[in-house]
């Protein structure tokens, strides 16, 4: 099993990951993911409809991402190549939701 | 005065708005399209870029192609709030930016335009304005990009800031009791105002689709 090293942070050259572990068993997804960020102006409700509505998660699933989100500064929402995240991305931009596109294994 | 959204028995989603509601959420949809448009520069008529692609000028042709293909950085606050970086890496947030930001914004810029056009529809009286579900979804999408705009002129940067604004104009009410309020005091209350009003009107669509 490929292991994902976790990148350094170029801007100080020292951050290590963690958490790099959890990087295990994204590899059976791909190795990118798409990252929600908090915002003071997406109501909750409306960002667990979003989860729900464009992912189809459970409305618990959904509300865990978005409680994730709220209380740790951003969540992982979703996993695979490279051009399946991309769309994820632009999908969360088009609701007006702050996202990301990482390497998995980054955070 | 508006009414919230609710299921209607054949599926549609129903809420009731004022003449001068909808002519409120009509204009802010509008100048936030404006401001997308002059941000990305954006032609405000597609047509003028198709007709010069089919141009027999060569340099028109050329033109129109770069016109397209380009994407612009947004430099306003809240333009960068609706496009943003889609990568803390800036290479890959270019490449992103320039493959994917004209759609998103032709995308968003067509949920400003559907919404304008249901609210010209329902009249320019009290009355019901109803949505079937495809518009609910567009209008949720609108009204989102609309309070992400005004949040950014009230400089709303994190959890519970608005919050503090609303208690901030409250006391200030208070304070000035009678005085006459300055100009740019009263815009900021009439922001406050249709955001609430947005953010209410949100809320209750998302509940009436629950």
């Amino acid at each position: 099993m490929a292991v994902e090293v976790p990148r350094v942070d170029p801007a100080t050259g020292s951050r290590t990951d963690p958490s790099a572990a959890a990087g295990t068993d994204l590899q059976a997804d791909g190795p990118w993911c798409t990252v929600v960020w908090n915002d003071p102006v997406n109501l909750m409700s409306y960002v667990v409809f979003v989860f729900r509505r464009y992912f189809g998660y459970s409305r618990v699933v959904a509300e865990q991402l978005m409680m994730q989100v709220h209380e740790e500064g951003r969540a992982i929402v979703s996993r695979g190549s490279r051009e399946r995240v991309e769309t994820d991305v632009q999908a969360m931009h088009s609701f007006g939701l702050r996202a990301t596109l990482e390497r998995a294994g980054q955070d | 005065m508006a009414h919230a959204f609710r299921r209607r028995e054949d599926g549609s989603l129903a809420c009731r708005l004022d003449g001068e509601e909808k002519a409120i959420i009509a204009q802010v949809a509008q100048e936030t399209a404006d401001l997308i448009r002059a941000d990305l520069g954006i032609e405000a008529d597609a047509g003028v870029l198709r007709r010069a692609a089919d141009s027999e000028d060569p340099l028109r042709r050329l033109e129109a192609e770069f016109a397209g293909r380009d994407a612009r950085e947004p430099s306003d606050s809240a333009v960068k709030r609706l496009f943003p970086a889609a990568s803390e890496d800036t290479e890959l947030a270019a490449e992103y930016r320039r493959l994917g930001q004209q759609h998103l914004a032709e995308g968003k810029l067509a949920d400003l335009r559907r919404v304008m056009a249901v609210l010209d529809a329902a009249g320019p009286d009290h009355s019901e304005v109803v949505l079937d579900e495809e518009d609910a979804l567009v209008v949720l999408r609108a009204l989102n990009d609309v309070r992400i705009v005004l949040a950014d002129r009230l400089d709303l940067q994190r959890d519970g800031d608005f919050d503090t604004v609303r208690m901030l104009q409250q006391i200030g009410e208070r304070v000035e009791g009678a005085a006459v309020e300055d100009d740019e005091h009263v815009s900021a209350d009439i922001v406050i105002a249709v955001y609430e009003l947005l953010s209410w009107l949100q809320e209750s669509l998302l509940r009436a689709l629950d």
